[in-house]
């Protein structure tokens, strides 16, 4: 008798895009809610309290270039946006971290909206949202490290994991489950069917 | 900020979260998360355990010698 040919499982890819903006969205959406909550606490948890561990300043877009030199930047010293662009991998490759926090979604858009120069609350007005995820200068962040204990090298690695975690969250999203139902069950499935006949 | 708890009092919480994530995209069943969570956790903890013997036990012999 011949294995019945398995049933191709659903894709759903505006789950998949929603766990991505936020951790667990995706799945609170398909009525999965105890799971998506759990995600959404869990990787925002962990996401936050890795930046609040490097002061918030773990979670930026490196830049490698400066202003200066630039024949092609405005009267403000910014190099056109174009530029920062084609640089982008670049800059990444020189601090590969923002690579794995991408992924926890909207929580670590901050970082591009800062890199790509957009407009930021004033600095005296709000100081912690003009100053969130841009990069920050360097001798703060040499004297900042100077003075902490191992709670920063924590810190970031907290954010790249909640980021890279948030990638198989998007993919359960997106195809459901890797495993479905019981593997126990399954492999135990031919011995009751024999024992039935 | 530093956290109040000790950089060793975070890895269990660590070791529970990665684990109750993951086994989470694996199953939809949260008996079966729970189990899996388990296992996973276990492997982890006994894993990191082995790893600080053996530097352990490296230190010592630097230390010896």
């Amino acid at each position: 008798m011949m294995n019945p040919a398995p049933q191709e499982q659903p894709v759903y890819l505006w789950a998949g895009v929603l766990s991505y903006l936020v951790p667990g969205l995706g799945q609170i959406c398909q009525g999965r809610i105890g799971k998506g909550l759990l995600f959404m606490v869990c990787l925002l948890g962990l996401f936050h309290v890795g930046q609040a561990m490097g002061d918030w300043k773990n979670v930026y877009i490196p830049d490698s270039e400066g202003p200066a030199g630039n024949e092609f930047a405005d009267p403000g010293g910014k190099p056109p946006r174009s530029q920062r662009l084609r640089h982008l991998p670049h800059n990444l490759y020189q601090r590969w971290h923002y690579v794995g926090q991408f992924w926890i979604g909207a929580a670590a858009w901050p970082a591009l909206w800062q890199y790509f120069y957009m407009p930021v609350p004033d600095k005296d007005a709000n100081p912690f949202w003009h100053d969130l995820q841009r990069k920050p200068d360097e001798l703060t962040v040499n004297n900042f490290w100077r003075d902490s204990d191992k709670t920063p090298d924590l810190g970031w690695i907290y954010t790249v994991i909640a980021g890279v975690l948030n990638i198989l969250v998007i993919y359960d999203a997106y195809a459901g489950p890797a495993v479905r139902g019981d593997p126990r069950e399954e492999k135990q499935k031919p011995k009751l069917e024999e024992a039935r006949t | 900020m530093n956290l109040p708890l000790s950089m060793y009092a975070q890895l269990p919480i660590l070791i529970v979260l990665i684990s109750l994530v993951y086994s989470a995209t694996r199953y939809d069943r949260w008996d079966l998360i729970l189990r899996e969570a388990l296992r996973w956790g276990s492997r982890m903890a006994v894993f990191l355990l082995a790893v600080g013997v053996v530097l352990f036990l490296v230190a010592g012999f630097i230390d010896a010698h």
